[in-house]
């Protein structure tokens, strides 16, 4: 049994421990939010939190994940920074208003990665520049969201 | 989790949905425009579409919509319709995906525009009767009432009743014939951006791809195909440990061939990955490798197509003039010859597809299938071939689609899902891993065009000779030959604006056993590039500024699409600043401009070359001016971003795209070998949207064509190397 947590709820799985965390999270916990692309740590549509930093989870076992903070996108509304307040806004949820006020997705397939590297970014970088954003955000999106993308990162940059 | 958590499947029940109770269906029935070869072969001629509006006892009004929904907006476009003539918010409606017995296609660019008119309709007539059904209750005249923001108003005595409280008496009175419409001057809706409804799930999880069914007891599966191209399954291989079934897979619904196998688990733990691992384990000799394999080679491809270029009996394709003599009489003639590579769809979200049959084993009396399609009502076709149900007895759940780029029209994995559920007696979710999704594709075809120009001793073009050599998407889809040119494969090299008095523009069909299949704008993609390019290269060799030559190539012209084509490439040269603003040191500008289904778009690419060692190794896109003329833009905000993504689309494919083959294998298996424009690759892109007011057109492909070729002009002006063989950089890898 390993023991995982995942948006703040404990899941105990009954797997091999190098199954990698992208399919643990979603044939096993449902949690179907994580998308998969490429399986090959490529594209960036597993993305996930683990500990604070965006992985792909289709990169990291799940053994390895164990015991670990993980947040997916069904936790992204719940995501905070240590900078923001319980009771205020926190960045998931400026992150979504962000994305939906610049109609970001078009399948919507990749946004999830997009929005949990995002998450990872802001992390790192309060206020990211667009050399920032740039270095951060290598997800593949193959129906060329970036545009918007980066205007959804800039507004949430700015988001009170 | 013992409840399929699938948004849209109580929502799209047949039962339910055909019985309202205290409520109001009004399903609206008319012809559907078609004004394209693809379109009239997805849609008979005589094809109606069907609207559907749902007005409930709580207020609630509901948009039915067909097709798929794959990030193009036609949740969005389709349901604004209908809002415009309920005299409604946008932000009241509701969007729900129709049930496949009455859902449509999504190809050709055509779902918005072949069916607005119908939504329209059904809007208006639908507040026609709520309107009478208020002059009923208030016994006054229609003409007395109003219909204002889902409620009527008695402009006599200024009583208000809702649409809810409307609708039971509204769905007993006739459906008129004949509603009034609103004018397009006076829309409120139609042509101003609206958000889309379906993004809230997309930013929060909750949205449910095709790959995201579950559904109760399910085993998992995976497909591997026979490893080269055109091989078959030897031997069904015994159960490896790790898993629970093998089952053959069929080549199609009918071909008793088989070609490939699914592997099955519903052990405790079961998950894709582990499918895949326990794959490996199975011998490659359960395969037959087809004798021709060492001919299923890409050089072969390409020098077959060569020399079909210079013999065989072509197909005419379209005929002006007199080339002959026009060429006889030329001062000088140039000939350039242009080639592409197959490419993959490679849709972010890979093939996958969820049967449940009822009851578990045969004999069957119902099913189910969740699948991500573009064509809901062929999966209802293929359902019933494979299980002999009866189309009543069968629903399919259309889930969203991460990307469908003319893939998911296709029924191969539909079929092997139907496959598997029946023979494993369980419900089953089958996967498609990466590498078969890309070694197992329907590509964009291959092709080699021919371009002859004549040009008088002024420079000015007096003949044009275009010879297409391809492989035939219908044609390898029947059993005939073909006995006329395919239309899909010239489209884009036919019906150009310009003023080309003597033209002849034929096509050599290419027999290729590599699938072919339809492939964000196709035919269009690949021709626009071609034509696009030779028309710089006449402005390069005569001296004429690419802009101009075009202008007067249009001004000249007496083609129907001439004008609104000079509209559109004034319109993209203003937004670049082609004739005001300097082009920084460095840095090239190209230009080009292309039509497909009816939509009309220019593109003025400005780059910058990197040089590794004296050769360029990549260039920089930095920015777009992009201007679109879809006759009229339902909804600005998706035009935007639709022209956005066939940008980004067309430019990772003629910078890298390219799949290669050698002896029936295919040299991408994933994205490693299969490089993708990124963010920080992404130039500026500015859309013009130019209201002609012309047909209304779609807007899904028609940016895909013109960046190709604005790319190679500006390359060739900046470098002087003219690029004629895509992709630019060949060999292009990807890393994390
Ligand atoms: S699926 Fe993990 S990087 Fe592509
Ligand atoms: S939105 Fe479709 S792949 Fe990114």
């Amino acid at each position: 049994m390993i023991s995982l947590n995942v948006n703040g709820q404990s899941y105990q799985v009954d797997v091999p421990s190098d199954t990698p965390l992208l399919w643990v999270l979603r044939d096993i916990l449902h949690l179907t939010g994580t998308k998969y692309g490429c399986g090959i740590a490529v594209c960036w549509a597993c993305t996930v939190l683990i500990n604070g930093q965006a992985d792909k989870s289709c990169d990291v076992t799940v053994g390895s994940a164990a015991g670990k903070t993980i947040i997916t996108v069904e936790g992204l509304a719940d995501f905070r920074l240590p900078s923001e307040p319980i009771g205020t806004k926190g960045m998931g949820q400026k992150l979504q208003e962000a994305w939906i006020a610049e109609q970001a997705p078009q399948c919507g397939y990749c946004q999830s990665g997009m929005l949990m590297q995002a998450a990872g970014l802001f992390l790192e970088q309060r206020h990211p520049s667009g050399g920032d954003i740039n270095g951060a955000m290598k997800n593949v999106c193959v129906c060329g969201t970036y545009q918007r993308v980066k205007a959804a990162i800039n507004r949430a940059s700015t988001a009170v | 989790m013992n409840k399929p958590t699938i948004s849209q499947a109580t929502a799209v029940d047949r039962r339910k949905f055909l019985k309202v109770t205290g409520g109001f269906l009004l399903a609206l029935t008319l012809p559907v425009a078609t004004n394209r070869a693809l379109a009239d072969t997805s849609i008979p001629a005589n094809a109606t579409g069907t609207a559907f509006i749902r007005i409930g006892a709580d207020e609630s009004i509901t948009v039915l919509v067909g097709g798929g929904e794959m990030g193009q907006g036609i949740y969005t476009g389709l349901a604004m319709g209908a809002a415009e003539e309920l005299m409604v918010t946008w932000e009241k409606v509701k969007v729900e995906p129709l049930p496949a017995i009455a859902s449509w296609l999504s190809a050709g660019s055509g779902g918005i525009r072949s069916r607005l008119p119908t939504f329209l309709k059904a809007g208006a007539a639908a507040r026609e009767m709520l309107v009478s059904a208020a002059a009923q209750t208030w016994g006054v005249p229609v003409a007395s009432c109003q219909a204002v923001n889902g409620t009527v108003k008695n402009l006599v005595t200024n009583e208000v009743l809702t649409y809810g409280q409307l609708a039971p008496l509204a769905a007993t009175l006739p459906v008129p014939a004949a509603p009034v419409l609103t004018p397009a001057a006076n829309y409120r809706i139609i042509g101003t951006p609206a958000a889309r409804p379906d993004l809230v799930g997309k930013v929060n999880g909750s949205a449910k791809y095709g790959l995201d069914a579950v559904v109760p007891g399910m085993a998992l599966g995976i497909v591997k195909h026979a490893p080269v191209m055109g091989g078959t399954l030897k031997t069904t291989p015994s159960v490896p440990s790790g898993a629970s079934a093998v089952v053959p897979l069929g080549a199609t619904a009918t071909n008793p061939v088989n070609n490939a196998i699914a592997l099955v688990s519903w052990l405790p733990g079961a998950n894709t990955w582990g499918l895949m691992e326990t794959m490996k384990s199975i011998s490659s000799n359960i395969w037959n490798t087809p004798a021709n394999a060492a001919l299923l080679d890409s050089n072969v491809f390409k020098s077959q197509a060569m020399s079909l270029l210079g013999r065989g009996a072509p197909f005419i394709a379209e005929q002006k003039g007199n080339v002959d003599t026009a060429f006889a009489s030329a001062a000088r003639v140039l000939e350039m010859t242009y080639t592409l590579p197959y490419l993959p769809h490679a849709c972010m979200e890979v093939l996958n597809c969820t049967v449940r049959m009822t009851p578990a084993t045969a004999p069957f009396t119902a099913c189910e299938i969740w699948a991500p399609t573009q064509a809901p009502s062929s999966v209802l076709t293929t359902v019933s071939a494979v299980t002999g149900l009866p189309k009543t007895a069968i629903t399919v759940y259309p889930m969203f689609m991460g990307g469908g780029l003319g893939r998911k029209f296709e029924q191969d994995y539909i079929t092997q899902a139907i496959t598997t559920a029946m023979a494993v007696g369980r419900p089953v979710k089958l996967v498609w891993p990466r590498s078969e999704d890309m070694t197992r594709d329907q590509y964009r075809p291959m092709a080699v065009t021919r371009i002859r120009v004549a040009l008088d001793a002024a420079g000015n073009i007096t003949g044009w000779q275009n010879r297409h050599v391809s492989p035939s998407i219908s044609a390898q889809r029947r059993t005939t030959p073909l006995t006329a040119h395919d239309a899909n494969a010239t489209e884009g090299a036919t019906a150009l604006p310009y003023n080309l008095p003597n033209r002849l523009i034929d096509y050599v069909q290419h027999m290729s056993p590599i699938p072919v299949g339809y492939w964000r704008s196709v035919g269009y993609s690949i021709n626009c590039f071609a034509v696009e390019s030779a028309i710089d290269e006449v402005a390069l060799a005569t001296g004429a500024d690419p802009l101009t030559l075009r202008r007067q190539l249009l001004s000249t012209s007496t083609d129907p699409l001439a004008a609104r084509t000079l509209a559109v490439v004034n319109a993209a040269a203003a937004a670049a600043g082609w004739e005001t603003t300097a082009v920084p040191a460095g840095r090239a500008r190209g230009i080009a401009v292309g039509q497909a289904f009816g939509t009309i778009v220019a593109e003025v690419a400005e780059i910058g070359v990197t040089y590794t060692g004296g050769v360029p190794t990549n260039f920089t896109v930095y920015k777009v001016a992009c201007a679109v003329d879809c006759g009229t833009a339902v909804n600005p905000n998706s035009v935007e971003a639709q022209m956005q993504g066939g940008i980004f689309h067309g430019l990772s494919a003629a910078k890298w795209g390219e799949l290669k083959w050698t002896a029936g294998k295919s040299s991408v298996t994933n994205f490693n070998k299969y490089r993708m424009t990124r963010l920080s690759e992404a130039p500026v892109i500015t859309t013009t949207i130019v209201n002609s007011g012309a047909a209304m057109s779609g807007c899904g492909e028609p940016g895909v064509p013109p960046i190709a070729p604005a790319v190679a002009n500006a390359y060739a002006k900046l470098t002087g190397v003219r690029v004629r063989d895509l992709p630019f950089f060949p060999g292009a890898t990807m890393g994390g």
